[in-house]
């Protein structure tokens, strides 16, 4: 067996971790705790293991660990705290997008990486910018209207 | 598996050998193997290689690293204006989870069938740019693909870049997707038209089709009904019907052979009317 010690700042900590050349990123961040990057499909088509890869929201799962070797990675948890919530997922509450919860922590990584680079999107810049992630709960339309509320939150200046 | 980050072209080239693999995005190479559809006994990972990741113009044509990802190519002015078809599959292109790390090369290297790049780019004339050990060597797109999922790259020849022909002010073009849904979708049809236009007779037609045969192709029948004509009704009907006379499609979970069929006539009769700018003959 290969293996392969790297190193990742994950969420702002400091990581430094045993891989297998075959190993998934996913997998890997699972394995020393960082359970709310989801596993499900595995093979990219869900996007329910969304994290930000250098600011760049990415499937965990589509990577081997070891190509993330001196990388900085934000999953679900170090994009909001439960006291400090950043606005979408202040609105995925509000409005009611979360249902059975699977797919959440990937929809907050691509609504977040959408929002840092469209300020003001469309509803079709909305649907595209989540076009990776897989619902199976709300059919979308609390999840548009939560993302789209942040926006406007985001814009707003208003943290309430 | 062994896994091997190159720091340069060099290194990875020295790294390549039998049963070894390139990475770069990993999009479709890290489930294949994870699945077991792959089995390769080492990895050599280029997706650090920024030498490779660039989009630009020279000498009269755009050349796109092979590391440009996806979403590189949406972000292009250049591919925008210059290379439309490429940016509209582009657009089609999986979600932006999927585009952010997927690379051009990746793309044509995978060889699906279905690959959302390759009609757009064998419709603008690519050159595939190839590196060994050995040397330098380049290979027209319409050469790339030998049969399915099998590419005329041998083992230790890395992908560096990708040519094409700019288009100009007079030439025109189309590109359609057919999927079942607007995202995350493979395509049941792929369709690039590209007709380079000289005084308003066609000098050069190109039919990009993807998923319609083990390989995506040019259909050159097709194009000989077009190329140095004017083109009307008479010459789009007689390429739309060469175009799917030349379709080798296969029964799927997303559609039937003779649906893909009749599709692709269908959609290289459309988008050879969208070029010309002339009225659809049923609403679209």
């Amino acid at each position: 067996m290969n293996t392969y010690e790297i190193n990742m700042r994950v969420n702002e900590k400091d990581e430094t971790l045993d891989v297998q050349g075959d190993e998934t990123l996913l997998r890997a961040l699972r394995r020393i705790g960082y359970v709310e990057v989801k596993l499900s499909c595995e093979g990219g088509d869900c996007g329910a293991c969304a994290i930000l890869l250098d600011g760049v929201a990415v499937n965990a799962c589509l990577m081997f660990a070891a190509q993330a070797d001196g990388s900085e990675v934000t999953t679900v948890r170090g994009i909001g705290t439960e006291d400090d919530l950043h606005p979408v997922q202040e609105q995925l509450i509000e409005k009611g997008g979360v249902q059975c919860g699977f797919c959440t922590p990937g929809v907050v990584v691509s609504a977040k990486a959408l929002l840092d680079e469209n300020a003001a999107p469309s509803r079709e810049d909305i649907q595209r910018g989540l076009a990776g992630n897989l619902c199976r709960c709300t059919g979308y339309k609390k999840i548009f209207e939560a993302v789209s509320a942040a926006a406007r939150q985001m814009r707003e200046g208003d943290d309430s | 598996m062994e896994f091997l980050r190159a720091a340069s072209v060099d290194e990875a080239l020295a790294a390549a050998r039998d049963g070894a693999a390139f990475v770069a995005g990993g999009t479709n190479l890290v489930p294949d193997v994870l699945f077991g559809r792959k089995k390769i006994s080492r990895a050599v990972d280029i997706s650090r290689l920024d030498e490779l990741r660039y989009i630009e113009e020279a000498d009269g044509k755009i050349r796109i690293g092979a590391l440009a990802t996806v979403t590189d190519l949406l972000d292009s002015d250049l591919i925008r204006t210059a290379a439309s078809p490429l940016h509209e599959s582009a657009l089609e292109f999986a979600g932006p989870l999927v585009r952010n790390r997927a690379s051009v090369a990746g793309n044509l290297m995978d060889a699906s069938p279905a690959a959302d790049l390759a009609p757009p780019l064998l419709a603008q004339d690519a050159i595939v740019e190839l590196v060994s050990v050995e040397g330098e060597r380049a290979l027209p797109l319409s050469e790339f693909f030998l049969d399915y999922r099998k590419t005329a790259v041998r083992p230790e020849e890395l992908v560096t870049a990708i040519v094409i022909d700019p288009l100009g002010a007079e030439d025109r073009c189309a590109y359609y997707k057919l999927q079942l849904r607007r995202a995350m979708a493979i395509a049941v049809v792929g369709v690039a038209v590209v007709l380079r236009m000289n005084r308003g007779v066609c000098a050069e037609a190109v039919i990009g089709l993807g998923a319609v045969a083990a390989i995506p192709y040019r259909a050159h029948a097709a194009e000989a009904h077009l190329r140095g004509k004017e083109i009307g009704e008479v010459e789009i009907e007689s390429a739309a019907a060469a175009a799917a006379d030349s379709a080798q499609p296969i029964d799927d979970v997303r559609a039937s052979a003779s649906y893909r069929r009749k599709m692709c006539g269908v959609l290289v009769r459309r988008m050879l009317r969208k070029a010309m700018g002339m009225p659809q003959t049923v609403a679209v």
